[in-house]
């Protein structure tokens, strides 16, 4: 699959269907009977409003007439009745809603959440960060209210309309059928509306998708802006940007707002067609005109049926519109999770630490192998150092190992089990891994240090700190372990971030040591001193250890040297200057620096 | 809780609708407008039947007028499509200018960020600043599209009613309008009670999104330590505690809803009972009718225009809040100035430098910091020449390179490019001339190409490649299928940490800087490579000053000086040469990383 940029359009070709709000409607179920409950309620509400117009008329017709003060008290205090009824009946079905609503938001983002956890790295290195992010806050935000208002809202109105249809054919046929001729018009209106908006709306997200992705990634790379004091075409593309957002959104809103004049329109329509027709056509067709009483009753029923019409309207728009971000989130939600449990599982014993590689193929893209039929075998406690040119596949071995990938072939067993037979958790969370790009998560010192184990007391992490060199300027800050450090701070120097993380690594006393280019930026002098807590950490560990300062991994029990998707060469130290091959050459062109 | 800002934020929504004002005013105008007609064409339509169906001379009118009765159904009709009109017309207006508000604000927030100083970026969380030009900007969009018009149409519907009201018979509309104070009292009541759970809510919808946004980015940490069910507790922690916010948030308006709801229906109430005895009244007094039958039905035909904006100024107070709170967030970033500037009298000086660096007696210590971080820096780096830094991890190497392009200012001394402060060039013009490549790779999600032309996009495509071979990558470009056009992800997470470095070296060499910058960039790439690399930089075609921080020796001998920084001092100063000589920090690192073989 081919990476996504800020500047490309994520395409999603699928016909618009309800089937997106099908499979919503696993999220409602969960809240059916509060939603049914609901219904019901707003049903009665509807029941209720009802009578306050007979009220009146009987005010009008009866106590008023008769000037009977009495009866129109008791009236009065009838409505007063409904409305206190309505608000009640109101006031509960917003708590119940405001619950519901709430609750399906915060489901569907739990499981989205959830199953980015699961998705693997290829994921997240083929799309700007911006574009996950969008779709867990702002796209779940957007579809909650369709979701649960939008719906019990249709079901009403839908009722509403029936009601009124009946009411309509049980006054007088004809002019009720006047009445639906406006309907068809409606439908092929609504029809044309909806294919354009959709696609209107589709547009829109994309465009706000690649306004945030370019958003997140210039906050994360400010200095790299400013160092290259780009800002001015920086600004020249995020307004490119903001402004394919504005226009999109102008087409999108522009089929939104014809749908209530288009509507208002046909209704205002029919009503004059019932004049006519009822006063004007009828009455030559069939001699004598309708029945004042039927004019004026279909006439105003007329009116009660295009206020649900112009509802559903609404409602409508909002679907259409949120379907487009709904589709989104059920499109990550579908994202294949190709690292993942096999079905049958089992834990991971207790790991001693044998490793071994037999015939391993992979590659990250098809037809691009990085690692061609390797094998290998390590015994438990061994360290193992990979050398090589860069991008000869050394970080892609080690990721392997905690599979963080799928090989492409062949196995890779830890303990004599192959470790796509396990589940993950137990294999990773034996594992200690230290990569190239220390992460710092937003809190404290401690918090992060803390990540490699949840349980781990204060002295623990200070023991920890100790062994990896980090005490000393740790201690030294004026809040010391409390010290807030911030994901791209910049009170922390790179080398400290690489301490902070080993120490990370350390704390979670995993059971295979994986060392990615850890000490990359780390003086020689404290490596040195590293050095000693380094070999404590090694002493029964199976180690890998990826490092281009050859000083560290010379004692190291194996060394493997890869090149080219393979091992060239394999053996100790001294086994390996013997032999007068790369890692002989490597070596001494290292140490011609002596005679420098 | 609300900042002192130079202008209050309608005043600051006003400032931002420039050049859209007088559509603004326009949309205004129209709300109005099709407000007013929405209580006339009812009239029509209640003309209609009056004078043709139910009224006492129907049956004459009917038999006489007949044009009279399609040219009111004309009117009817005319008056409704007109309206519709005005109303689709008056929805596009407030969209542009909406629209236009949001472009314009969104930019200049993009600009306000994106050249701020660090002490901003080490302020503001990534998840935070996203929060505020998206959904932020999204309330304040939201504020000027329906909020404002929403005002507008419940004021004009409320007026316009209410002088028809009292035109028709003013002691029943007294009756009825005394009851709007109290509305007001009650959503001035709400007001209080929901302003903070905005701002709280805001909040939490900012912590979610920082939560979700460094999961994204640290995804690989939590993958290589399993700890993906603890972040989803963590996360779920925000979720919830967001999904709570709401939920009290909503209920805010839930408690006071009966109180609204319960004056507005009122008005009904209060229409039957003085209306009806008034109506008792004026059947009893034919000689002092104090209310016609007609009357009566008008008003309770028309009180909802009454009713409706008292209902809905509990929900304007609502979205006013919401816009209030996200406003202020937004203007804090609006106003928000760094404090690294250029001088107002600032040199204009366009072409490249000559390349002399010279510290004098610099001291740093971090604003958020207790410890001076450089003490009493001089050295002089004459154009052309290599300068190597070196020094334990934490000793204040990259704090000291950060000063030259002015990401801080030097708490004491000056630096000087070519004799002069670097204070007094512009800051563009002084940057544009340096080259940095940081320990930390960033890349963007773009193409290889696209990332080494970063400084300046204009470059040709046979110039990023010779940039890259300088900088030994295009040797692994070529190998990559599709070669320089191959986009690597965010953080360039599909190369290896090598990899990286060198792509963010030929991104800076790209910009032939007079001065360049090296912060360890180096340290991941084999010692075979590197060796090329030191090659070419010192046979680069352009002329260039070189800063380099680095580990190892092999990078730092050839340079013409050495600087030992320890703890923020100089400690060592010299040649390759001439440091062994000294026996000190260097000789010890010469010794550990060669000696030993």
């Amino acid at each position: 699959m081919a990476r996504n940029t800020f500047r490309q359009d994520e395409r999603l070709d699928e016909p618009f269907n309800f089937k997106h709000l099908l499979r919503a409607s696993v999220y409602m179920k969960k809240y059916a009977g509060k939603m049914v409950f609901a219904l019901i309620i707003s049903a009665l509400g509807g029941a209720i409003g009802l009578i306050a117009p007979r009220i009146n008329q009987e005010a009008l017709d009866v106590a008023i007439p008769n000037t009977d003060t009495r009866y129109l008290i008791e009236l009065a205090i009838m409505l007063v009745g409904t409305i206190v009824i309505s608000i009640i009946l109101t006031t509960i079905r917003s708590r119940i809603m405001i619950k519901v609503s709430q609750g399906i938001i915060y489901d569907i983002r739990k499981d989205l959440f959830a199953h980015l956890q699961k998705l693997p790295f290829q994921y997240y290195d083929d799309r700007p960060h911006g574009k996950i992010l969008i779709r867990v806050v702002n796209y779940v935000n957007s579809v909650s209210d369709m979701l649960s208002n939008g719906l019990i809202n249709v079901i009403l109105e839908i009722f509403n309309l029936i009601f009124i249809v009946a009411f309509m054919f049980s006054v007088d046929v004809q002019l009720a059928l006047v009445v639906l001729c406006g309907v068809p018009v409606l439908a092929v209106f609504m029809l044309w509306i909806k294919n354009k908006q959709r696609k209107a709306w589709q547009a829109v997200s994309n465009k706000n998708s690649n306004l945030n992705a370019y958003l997140q990634e210039n906050i994360v790379g400010a200095r790299i802006t400013q160092i290259f004091a780009r800002e001015d075409y920086n600004a020249q593309v995020f307004a490119g940007l903001s402004s394919d957002c504005r226009n999109t959104w102008m087409t999108a809103v522009r089929y939104n707002n014809l749908v209530w004049p288009g509507i208002d329109t046909i209704s205002v329509l029919v009503r004059a067609a019932i004049f006519l027709f009822g006063m004007v056509v009828f009455s030559t067709a069939e001699g004598g005109m309708k029945s004042v009483g039927v004019i004026v009753a279909i006439s105003s029923y007329a009116s009660r049926f295009w206020q649900p019409i112009m509802n559903l309207g609404n409602i409508f728009n909002n679907f259409i519109n949120n379907i487009a971000y709904l589709e989104r989130i059920f499109q990550t939600l579908d994202e294949p999770v190709t690292v993942d449990d096999a079905p049958d599982a089992t834990e991971m014993p207790e790991i001693k630490g044998e490793v071994e590689f037999k015939n391993v193929d992979f590659s990250y893209e098809e037809g691009k192998p990085v690692l061609k039929n390797v094998s290998f075998k390590v015994k438990p406690g061994q360290s193992v150092a990979l050398v090589g040119p860069t991008g000869a596949g050394k970080s892609t071995i080690v990721s392997l190992v905690s599979r963080f990938y799928n090989v492409g072939g062949g196995q890779v067993l830890i303990d004599g089990q192959d470790i796509s037979k396990v589940t993950l958790h137990s294999l990773r969370s034996q594992m200690g891994i230290m990569l190239q790009d220390s992460f710092i998560f937003s809190g404290t010192i401690e918090d992060n240090i803390r990540y490699g184990k949840l349980d781990a007391t204060m002295d623990e992490i200070r023991a920890a700190s100790k062994i990896v060199c980090a005490d000393a300027f740790i201690s030294a800050m004026e809040d010391g372990y409390q010290s807030e450090v911030r994901e791209r701070g910049t009170t922390l120097s790179q080398g400290q971030k690489q301490l902070i993380s080993f120490a990370r690594t350390l704390i979670s006393d995993p059971k295979i040591l994986v060392l990615d280019e850890a000490t990359s930026s780390i003086d020689v002098q404290t490596e040195r001193a590293l050095q000693t807590g380094l070999n404590n950490m090694m002493k029964g560990r199976t180690t890998f250890i990826i490092a281009h300062r050859l000083s560290t991994i010379k004692n190291c029990d194996v060394i493997m040297y890869i090149d080219d998707g393979g091992i060239v060469e394999t053996g100790t130290h001294e086994e390996l200057l013997a032999k007068h091959g790369l890692y002989y050459h490597l070596y001494t062109s290292q140490m011609d620096e002596k005679g420098a | 809780m609300s900042k002192r800002f130079p202008k209050t934020k309608l005043q600051w929504l006003w400032e931002n609708m420039e050049g859209k004002r007088f559509i603004f005013m326009l949309a205004l105008l129209g709300t109005i407008v099709y407000n007013v007609l929405q209580l006339t064409v009812p009239f029509i339509s209640s003309r209609l039947v009056d004078n043709f169906l139910t009224g006492a001379d129907a049956a004459y009118n009917w038999a006489n007028n007949r044009n009279f009765f399609f040219i009111l159904l004309g009117i009817m009709v005319g008056a409704t499509i007109f309206r519709t009109v005005v109303v689709y017309l008056d929805c596009m207006a407030y969209e542009h200018v909406s629209q236009s508000v949001l472009y314009r604000v969104r930019n200049f927030l993009y600009n306000k960020i994106q050249r701020q100083d660090m002490k901003f970026y080490s302020t503001y969380r990534t998840g935070d600043l996203m929060t505020r030009v998206t959904g932020d900007l999204d309330a304040v969009r939201h504020m000027v599209a329906w909020v404002i018009r929403v005002i507008i149409e419940s004021f004009a519907l409320y007026t316009s009613a209410m002088v028809y009201f009292f035109v028709m018979n003013w002691k029943l509309a007294l009756c009825i309008m005394v009851l709007s104070p109290f509305i007001f009292a009650v959503i001035y009541m709400f007001r209080s009670k929901v302003r903070p759970m905005h701002a709280k809510l805001r909040e939490k919808l900012a912590e979610m999104n920082t939560y979700a946004q460094e999961n994204i980015s640290g995804n690989r940490v939590v993958k290589a330590f399993a700890r993906e069910e603890y972040e989803k507790d963590k996360f779920d922690k925000a979720n919830t505690s967001y999904r709570d916010t709401n939920c009290e948030t909503a209920l805010v308006w839930v408690k006071f809803y009966p109180a609204i709801e319960g004056m507005a229906s009122a008005m009904s109430i209060a229409l039957l009972v003085i209306g009806g005895l008034f109506l008792i009244y004026s059947i009893g007094h034919p000689d002092n009718v104090q209310l016609t039958m007609g009357q009566f039905v008008a008003f309770s035909g028309l009180i909802w225009a009454i009713q409706n904006p008292m209902r809905m100024l509990g929900n304007i107070m609502n979205e006013f809040q919401r816009f209030s709170a996200a406003a202020d967030k937004v203007m804090e970033i609006y106003y928000s100035e760094p404090e690294i500037v250029d001088a107002p009298d600032a040199i204009d000086h366009p072409g490249s430098f000559k390349g002399e660096v010279e510290f004098k007696n610099v001291s740093f210590m971090y604003s958020d910091g207790n410890l001076p971080v450089l003490k009493n820096i001089s050295f002089t780096a004459k154009p052309g020449e290599t300068v190597a830094i070196m020094g334990e991890t934490g000793c204040g190497k990259t704090s000291l390179i950060h000063l030259i392009p002015r990401f801080y200012e030097p708490t004491g001394g000056e630096i000087l490019i070519d004799g002069v402060n670097i204070n007094r060039y512009k800051l563009e013009q002084l940057r544009k001339n340096i080259g940095l490549a940081t320990q930390d790779v960033l890349l963007y999600s773009d193409t290889i190409e696209g990332n080494i032309a970063y400084g300046d996009p204009h470059i040709t495509a046979e110039q990023v490649v010779k940039f890259a071979r300088y900088s030994a990558a295009s040797e692994f470009i070529a190998k990559m299928p599709e070669g320089y056009d191959t986009i690597v992800g965010e953080r360039g997470v599909g190369l290896s940490g090598g990899q990286k470095q060198r792509i963010s070296l030929a991104r800076a060499l790209a910009i032939e800087p007079s001065i360049l910058i090296l912060d360890d960039t180096t340290s991941a790439v084999d010692m075979e490579t590197e060796k090329q690399i030191q090659d070419s930089l010192r046979h680069l075609e352009f002329p260039c000053t070189k800063i380099i921080i680095a580990q190892r020796i092999s990078t730092t001998k050839f340079a013409d000086k050495i600087i030992i920084l320890q703890h923020g001092e100089i400690t060592e100063e010299g040649s390759h040469e001439e440091l062994i000589a000294k026996g000190g920090y260097y000789c010890e690192l010469v010794k550990l990383q060669t000696g030993e073989a």
